[in-house]
């Protein structure tokens, strides 16, 4: 069904970011950049054990040393819990490298390292657990009591009947894969600065996807009133599903900040930074599908075994977004899906970019790809064939009322000259395809989906927006201005954004899952149409016409089919203002998804890469990305396309560079030299195609492009490496010598 | 050790500092100058957000260079590129083109891509890569940065052409 | 990450540096750009009281051509202004490319061909912070008899990660060392040494002050092997010179970089080449002698077979390379 792109004057015009030229003269303020008088550095002791029992912690000699001002050990952080089972510093034992163990505050950077490095621990060496399959073992010791089998979290789910489908399917397929540990490798390392001087209130600023979650978290770690808490969020230098929730630090840097009466910065150091970060563990995909041999696929069993590490914390949601995955792209009759969490005595792992989906995605799309080839089709046609559409209802549930999958598939193929080149590539050169979808939030992950604005017109025809949606470089502030000036006739240009302090912004659960367009946006929209409906009578007036006749555009406000008449939006503004009324002009507005369970909206998309192959070093070169996002509306054409290399660049550097190496429970590699994320030589050209099916339910029909299009880069290019080679490497990073290895193979 | 009465002239200004030997110019500026924009990253010379402009214009990483060592000579950073109240024509790409999105690493890449253009105006895309590579980014994928650069160049030599003719 | 305290010291003339270097004997390092000084320091593998700072010292800044045709580039010149200076482009091209090939240009712009011929050994044990080290052993270059490099060594086993040591060899270049009892001429391949912790002649209290490139008598390759380009150590890189017709060949030297603690003159290989010529089997076949040549290095990238495979190829396309330079001519 083919739905009218509503005119509109603002939206879907290339806008520059609004916090733009702050960002490229120096201005911008980050959390290191926070300087706060009395302020004291922090430093944490961590454990050089896999698993140790603590026998004895001396803080003597630190204490001793001038200008330490705070020591903390286990015995100051009783109480406080991180996620289900993890202390914030463990009373008995530590149960991975690095854990934190103590932590100092002192008058400089310098000063506060010399002083933990004066705290003696004495340790115990334990038993050490590294191995998912080991630690699954019946004998295996258990590491949290409560996890059984050290089976953190299990999810099984069966839709239809699976196993009557599978009996039925001509071609029936089986394939395992593996994603190692990977790290997000944000620009800004982890910090942040706790004002706990007083202890009746928590003043922290530091970069986040959440202040809401991180509120929440702090109040209930230190037991305040959640408006005690006030977050401070200034820029976050990006996000990449790593800054979803609290981490140890922010509750050491509060810790200390409150026993040293003075406020505390705490920065990750080196390769501290891989510690701290905790992005994906090694996660195996035992998949298996069956399809009819027209073509049909008509089942999929999933079976994922993740690695989560010494605790957990948030991960579990990786099995609910993984389980939803399976019924996404294609209207299949049967699936049987089985996710479990096992702890091991490496880092309590959480999200990459690409929350775990990607990375799901990688395994899936592969698979798919190679069924495709077993029932002798072109993946395209393939996809072509058993792509979902709009009006489709998932088997759990989910409705597209937008879907441009089609499109995307088709559009890309053609932009890619995909007829002319699969199958018919020289040796060593080849061509792959990736699909994906994706939801704008997930209500059921939270008890609501909520975001909030308001919006503050002021006499000089501009406004401020409040929004509660922290900007980590996805362009939401600017984004969600130009869905305020549209409603309200004016220009991005006029609006104030304010936001990242929890004091006055209003709810919202933050930037991931995808939710800041499709549900910041609606409540943008909503919050700048009530403060416009607050201007339509004076406006009315002055013009000597019926309210709904009005038009609010370019800065003016007229009555529809005579812009002779405008007048200017100011004097409404001021008229209204400044009337005898004495008037006061604020919108609010908000957006929740108003099912049970669930989103609106789901984005879609579909990208082709094309590589090359040294066939001597097993080098993979991507020399061209052809993608398309159905966003529903492009609200800001140049962000979505920004959102989009973003997003390959990560795909292809998790795909073909990624990974963290671990050794006897260490990070081998933690460096930004070691950690090889790719730089400017590598990237290969990019063509973008944005698909427009105006969703009924978003903000002028927007969706997302947070993180769909990093869902289909992973299995494109592991996709292109099969067809290049000839076979599949099921293992990422798909690194030179792994792809050696199954050429040899 | 004995610290060091230094003169350090950033963008164009003279601050008389007391400086320790150990201590790098990227923690000078930013702990004693206060000058924050230049960002601290992974302070082992492989992230290049630290990156500020030398004597000659060239990149240079403030995380592995000594303060004392910086004595008298100038340095540029990122608050001294602006042109008056006008952005430079790099920022000026960076912003218009999409080259920006967290800014963390931003001054950094602002940096090494105006040290790249001081001295060559018609880079090739090998010389983009090549003056880029040492800096990170993590948002853009390197795609807008590059476009930009290129914008940028175009800019710089209509500037040249401009005010050779006038 | 922070740097430990010392004395630093700025020497007015080089008579003055090399003064204070007899005069504090082991507690005395010296810097020329840094880069790569200044993180081992930050990573608290070299603790020096006093610091000697190289930089701007006139006497380290020449770049003069000899009597005989030699080039005497001195040991304080960045690796920018090297890359870009037109006689070592004309004149040896492949040394341009190893010089342009370390790390990026930011490094380029602060290291020096000094440092880079004199930087010291790596590997992943040791080149990583104190309190990431902390949760291991020690080992040679700390405080241990032992290498986790590999375990049955008696000596350290950090690999050599210059890239212009291998093509200086292969360009029979020497260095000239400075100290108050004067002054020594080195070639390059005796410079080096087989041992990670001690892997250059250079004694205390010496300082090298310039490497002599002698005038080319051939042609010349270098290739590198790293994940990304323009930012990363080698993998493994090779640097070959050869003299004479593909046909029949006057000198051959071949060598290895980043592959044992010293940059490797591959003899054999070198040997291959000498008999036969250069043409596609004697190429497959010093490739291959390459290969074989090489210790058993883990290497955590890569498994330790792979290692060898990715040189092979390298040796091969390099020698390629060399080859079909004299046909284009
Ligand atoms: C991100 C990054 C990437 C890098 N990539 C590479 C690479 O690809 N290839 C590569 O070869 N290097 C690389 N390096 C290492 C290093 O930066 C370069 O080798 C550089 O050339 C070192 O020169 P420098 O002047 O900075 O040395 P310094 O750090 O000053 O010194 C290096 C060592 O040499 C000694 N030394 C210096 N000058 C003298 C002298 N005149 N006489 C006696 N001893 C001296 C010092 O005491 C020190 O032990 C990289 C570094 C970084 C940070």
């Amino acid at each position: 069904m083919a739905r009218v792109k509503e005119d509109t004057a603002v939206v879907g015009k290339n806008w520059a970011r609004l916090d733009g030229a702050d960002k490229v003269s120096g201005r911008s303020i980050f959390a290191d950049d926070v300087r706060l008088t009395g302020m004291l550095y922090g430093k944490v002791v961590r454990s050089p054990h896999v698993h140790a029992r603590i026998l004895s912690i001396d803080t003597s000699a630190a204490e001793a040393l001038a200008g330490v001002k705070a020591v903390i050990t286990p015995e100051d952080a009783k109480d406080i819990w991180l996620g289900i089972n993890q202390p914030l510093l463990p009373t008995e034992s530590v149960m991975h490298v690095g854990h934190e163990v103590a932590a100092v505050a002192a008058i400089s950077e310098e000063i506060a390292a010399r002083a933990a490095a004066l705290i003696k621990v004495e340790y115990e060496p334990l038993t050490e657990l590294l191995d998912v399959e080991k630690a699954m073992e019946d004998d295996a010791l258990q590491l949290h009591e409560k996890a059984k089998g050290n089976i953190a979290w299990k999810q099984e789910e069966e839709h239809g009947d699976p196993d009557a489908v599978f009996a039925a399917c001509d071609v029936i397929r089986e394939d395992t894969y593996i994603t190692n540990p990977s790290h997000n490798c944000f620009a800004e390392y982890h910090v942040c600065v706790a004002d706990f001087s007083s202890p009746a209130k928590l003043k922290m600023w530091t970069p986040t996807q959440t202040a809401m979650l991180f509120q929440q978290s702090l109040a209930a770690g230190f037991k305040l009133p959640v408006s005690d808490v006030r977050l401070l969020t200034l820029n976050t230098g990006g996000g990449f599903t790593g800054r979803t929730s609290t981490r140890p630090h922010h509750f050491l840097a509060a810790l200390l900040s409150r026993k040293a009466g003075r406020p505390v910065r705490l920065r990750s150091a080196g390769d501290e930074e891989f510690i701290m970060s905790r992005a994906g563990g090694r996660v195996t995909y035992k998949l298996r599908s069956g399809a009819t041999k027209d073509g049909k696929l008509k089942v999929i069993e999933a079976d994922l075994l993740f690695d989560t590490g010494a605790y957990i914390e948030s991960q579990m949601i990786v099995t609910t977004l993984t389980s939803k995955y399976i019924h996404a792209l294609y209207p299949i009759e049967a699936s049987r899906y089985r996710g479990r969490l096992i702890h091991t005595n490496n880092l309590p792992y959480y999200f990459h970019h690409g929350g775990g989906i990607a990375q799901f995605q990688f395994a899936l799309g592969q698979h798919m790809d190679a069924l495709a080839r077993d029932l002798g089709m072109d993946p395209v046609e393939f996809n072509l064939q058993n792509a979902v559409e709009e009006g489709y209802t998932t088997m759990d549930g989910a409705f597209y009322a937008s879907c441009g999958l089609k499109e995307c598939i088709e559009k890309t193929a053609a932009l890619a000259g995909w007829k002319d080149k699969y199958g018919k590539l020289p040796k060593f050169k080849g061509i792959g395809i990736g699909i994906g979808a994706m939801a704008s939030g997930a209500k059921g992950l939270f008890r609501h989906d909520t975001s909030a604005a308001f919006v503050k017109v002021t006499e000089d025809g501009k406004a401020s927006l409040f929004v509660g949606i922290p900007d980590m470089g996805q362009s939401s502030h600017t984004t969600m201005a130009i869905i305020c000036a549209e409603v309200l006739g004016i220009s991005p240009e006029d609006i104030n954004v304010v936001s990242g302090d929890t004091d006055s912004d209003p709810l919202d659960v933050g930037a991931f899952i995808q939710r800041g367009t499709f549900n910041t946006g609606n409540a943008t929209k909503n919050a700048a149409m009530d403060a416009r409906d607050q201007l339509t009578k004076k406006a009315a007036e002055l013009l000597e016409v019926e309210e709904a006749v009005l038009v609010f555009r370019d800065r003016r406000v007229y009555p529809e089919g005579q812009e002779d008449k405008a007048i200017p939006f100011k004097k409404v503004v001021y008229e209204t203002l400044h009337s005898q009324e004495g008037r006061f002009v604020m919108g609010r507005g908000f957006y929740s998804s108003p099912l049970e369970k669930g989103t609106m909206a789901y984005s879609f998309g579909a990208q082709i890469a094309e590589v090359t192959v040294d066939p001597g070093t097993g080098v993979v070169t991507v020399d061209k990305m052809t993608a398309s996002h159905d966003v529903g509306r492009a609200i800001n054409p140049r962000i979505v396309e920004g959102q989009m290399d973003g997003q390959i660049f990560s795909g292809m550097s998790q795909v073909l560079y990624e990974e963290i190496l671990m050794e006897d429970g260490q990070v081998m590699n933690p460096s930004r030299l070691d950690y090889k994320m790719p730089r400017a030589f590598e990237m290969p050209e990019v063509e973008h195609i944005i698909v427009e099916s105006i969703d009924p339910n978003g903000p002028f029909g927007a969706k997302e492009v947070g993180e769909g299009p990093i869902v289909c880069t992973m299995q494109a290019i592991a996709n292109a490496v099969t067809n290049a080679i000839g076979t599949q490497v099921k293992e990422m990073p798909l690194s030179p010598w792994r792809v050696i290895k199954a050429i040899k193979d | 050790m004995a610290k060091q009465l230094i003169t350090l002239i950033v963008n164009g200004d003279s601050y008389e500092v007391a400086a320790a030997p150990h201590q790098t110019l990227l923690e000078v500026m930013r702990d004693i100058l206060n000058m924050t924009g230049t960002k601290r990253g992974c302070t082992a010379g492989s992230c290049g957000v630290c990156t500020v402009n030398g004597e000659q214009g060239e990149a240079i990483l403030s995380c592995l260079a000594l303060a004392v060592e910086w004595d008298g000579r100038p340095v540029t950073t990122i608050e001294g590129v602006e042109e008056g109240d006008k952005l430079h024509p790099v920022q000026q790409a960076f912003l218009e083109y999409g080259a920006v999105q967290c800014g963390f690493c931003t001054p950094g890449l602002v940096m090494s891509a105006k040290a790249l253009l001081d001295v060559n105006t018609d880079p090739t895309e090998a010389d983009i890569n090549e003056a880029m590579a040492g800096a990170i980014c993590r948002c853009t994928g390197h795609i807008k940065v590059k476009k930009a650069i290129r914008e940028a160049a175009k800019a710089l030599r209509e500037r040249e052409v401009n005010d050779g003719a006038s | 990450m922070q740097l430990p305290p010392f004395e630093y010291i700025r020497p007015e003339s080089l008579a003055e540096g090399l003064q204070a270097l007899a005069e504090h004997g082991d507690k005395i390092a010296i810097m020329s750009g840094g880069s790569d000084l200044l993180i081992n320091m930050k990573f608290r593998l070299d603790g020096p009281e006093y610091l000697l700072s190289l930089n701007g010292l006139p006497e380290l800044q020449l770049i003069e051509e000899l009597d005989d045709g030699s080039l005497r580039i001195g040991a304080g010149c960045k690796l920018t202004e090297l890359a870009n200076n037109a006689l070592i482009k004309e004149r040896y091209p492949a040394l341009q490319a190893a010089i342009f090939s370390v790390g990026s240009r930011h490094v380029r712009n602060m290291g020096t061909i000094g440092g880079n011929i004199c930087l010291d050994t790596r590997c992943w044990y040791t080149n990583q912070s104190e309190t990431w080290r902390d949760t291991r052993d020690g080992c040679f270059k700390t405080d241990s008899e032992q290498c986790h490099v590999i375990k049955t060594t008696t000596k350290c086993h950090a690999l050599s990660s210059t890239d212009s040591g291998p093509m200086l060899i292969a360009l029979d270049a020497s260095v000239v060392l400075a100290s108050q009892a004067g002054e020594r001429v080195v070639p390059v391949r005796e410079f080096y040494q087989d041992d990670g912790l001690d892997h250059t002649v250079l004694e205390p209290g010496e300082v090298l002050v310039a490497v002599i490139v002698p005038p080319p008598r051939g042609r010349a390759v270098f290739a590198k092997l790293a994940q990304r380009e323009g930012l990363d150590f080698a993998a493994g890189s090779f640097a070959a010179a050869v003299s004479g017709s593909n046909e029949k060949l006057d000198s051959v030297c071949l060598v290895m970089g980043s592959v044992a603690p010293e940059p490797r003159v591959m003899e054999q290989a070198g040997k291959i080449l000498m008999d036969a010529g250069l043409t596609d089997e004697s190429i497959d076949a010093a490739a291959g002698a390459a290969r074989l040549s090489l210790d058993e290095v883990t290497n955590l990238f890569t498994p330790p077979g792979y290692k060898k495979r990715l040189i092979r190829a390298l040796v091969k396309d390099a020698l390629t390379e060399l080859r079909d330079q004299a046909v284009r001519g």
